[in-house]
């Protein structure tokens, strides 16, 4: 499941994302294990994590990289024991480089391979593609993610008109092609292949970006709002 | 004239400052006479603890009263406005790394091609000091406890030999760096207590300042298969009582005087 943006960290007291990545699990009070990472650990995030997935509906956890001697038991256990692994937002690429020194990027390919369910927004989203477009520090650049999922991915793609120029620039220039996803939209992957498209917000959208020839082709990709009858989703 | 290696400085101190209530005033000072710049531009990277609130706000609240021009950068946290991070970096005098976890710094820093513009920053003589994991990674190689037990690791190579910090503090540091230099699975070098600053000028150790009194460092070494350990003699830094000056007015008008300009 990759977010564009959205659930727990960006939407109060809208639930519809993260009560859709519950489902996934099949399980009735799933583990779910989140990894704050790109926050750098925040604690405000790691609190507000553990608020929206209360012990009532999900057995909820996490793992801090930055205070590994604090934590009890094996990091690697913990991910691959858990149902759901929901990796928060910050910079994809400080995320990436401290997962690779912790060798967490070998473990999540492991967990994804034995059935764990694997999401994430924004950056925790960006992860998982073979290429991706992040503008943490200033100008959109495309970076290599861990690549579980042969696209590339870009997001937050209606709130930054720069990212998607650029997007497309590197789309033309040779990047895998792959998904642009709104804040609200998320994409839900089984294997490599794209599932459905849900979102939280009616009209959040997602595009499947292409390369024919030289040129570089956006597609809408229907979204089913996870909170209302369809009628409602016309009306917006 | 400095020649060029002299003009390449570090401060590299074993834990407390700024970070550790209620800090070591005397350390923050000495890293500013450090720069030989009147009022030196400080830049704290607090990657190592990930961009930590609680290391940020006491990194301003020690350095917001002395007569010098504090700033920070993240490497997780989105800012309002772009940063050119090598353009920050380089503009600065001082680069204060704050403590955390060493593994991940490199990691972070290196991913974000860091690593190579404080080698740059360094070689054009801004003085680049740290704590605990900000000194450990100006060495060829520290002892991390990012993986939960001590364990020796690479870092930035700017310095020659190894360090191991919180040598009073943190005991299970002393035998994995002990171990780690008698089997020559890291350079020898020098074990820092809390308190207590190295200054090195190109890659030659200068002196060891204390804030604390009792604190030391020891330079460690290989001989006959065993870790042996050499004492030095840290100088003597004022105490936090002989610190305790009010700022000086001027330094508060200028300041303010900053802030209504931005």
């Amino acid at each position: 499941m990759a977010f564009g943006g959205g659930g727990f960290s960006m939407e109060r007291g809208n639930t519809l994302l993260d009560d859709y990545v519950l489902s996934l699990t099949g399980k009735a009070r799933p583990r779910v294990c989140f990894l704050p990472t790109a926050s750098g650990d925040a604690d405000h995030y790691i609190v507000r994590f553990y608020r929206a997935f209360e012990a009532g509906r999900c057995e909820p956890s996490h793992v801090s990289l930055f205070r590994r001697e604090q934590s009890a038991g094996d990091v690697h256990e913990q991910l691959l024991t858990s149902d759901l692994v929901y990796v928060g937002g910050g910079s994809v690429v400080s995320l990436l480089g401290t997962w690779r020194a912790h060798g967490l990027d070998v473990t999540l390919r492991r967990a994804w391979e034995s059935g764990v369910v694997l999401c994430g927004l924004s950056a925790g989203s960006l992860c998982w593609f073979a290429e991706a477009v992040t503008a943490f520090h200033g100008p959109p650049q495309a970076i290599a993610g861990l690549g579980l999922l042969p696209w590339s991915n870009c997001v937050h793609f209606d709130a930054d008109p720069e990212r998607c120029r650029a997007y497309r620039t590197m789309l033309a220039a040779g990047m895998a092609e792959g998904y642009a996803v709104e804040d609200g939209a998320a994409l839900h992957f089984e294997g490599e292949r794209l599932t459905r498209v849900v979102s939280s917000r009616p009209g959040a959208r997602a595009y499947r970006m292409r390369r024919t020839g030289g040129r570089v082709s956006r597609r809408p990709l229907p979204a089913d709002y996870l909170g209302a009858t369809p009628a409602v989703v016309r009306a917006a | 004239m400095a020649s060029e290696s002299e003009r390449r400085r570090i401060v590299a101190m074993g834990g407390g400052g700024f970070s550790c209530p209620p800090g070591d005033p005397a350390l923050d000072r000495y890293v500013l006479e450090a720069a030989r710049a009147p009022h030196p531009r400080v830049c704290l990277l607090p990657t190592a603890g990930g961009d930590a609130e609680e290391q940020i706000r006491r990194f301003y609240a020690a350095f917001r009263h002395l007569p010098c021009e504090p700033t920070h950068l993240s490497l997780f946290r989105l800012g309002s406005e772009p940063v050119d991070v090598r353009a920050v970096l380089l503009g600065q005098d001082v680069l204060y790394v704050g403590g955390g976890s060493l593994l991940n710094l490199l990691a972070v820093w290196r991913a974000h091609g860091v690593d190579a513009i404080l080698r740059e920053a360094w070689e054009r003589g801004i003085v680049m000091c740290g704590i605990s994991a900000g000194s450990m990674c100006w060495f060829d190689a520290g002892v991390t406890t990012s993986f939960g037990a001590p364990r020796p690791v690479r870092g930035l190579g700017l310095l020659p030999g190894s360090n191991s910090v919180h040598y009073d503090a943190e005991p299970a540091r002393r035998p994995c760096f002990h171990e780690a230099i008698r089997t020559e699975a890291v350079p020898p070098g020098w074990a820092v207590d809390d308190g207590v600053g190295l200054l090195f000028a190109g890659r030659e150790l200068v002196e060891a300042v204390s804030a604390r009194r009792g604190a030391g460092a020891y330079w460690v070494e290989e001989a006959q298969g065993q870790a042996v350990e050499t004492a030095l003699k840290p100088r003597a830094l004022p105490g936090r009582e002989e610190l305790e000056l009010p700022t000086p007015l001027s330094i508060v008008e200028w300041r303010e005087a900053r802030m209504r300009r931005r």
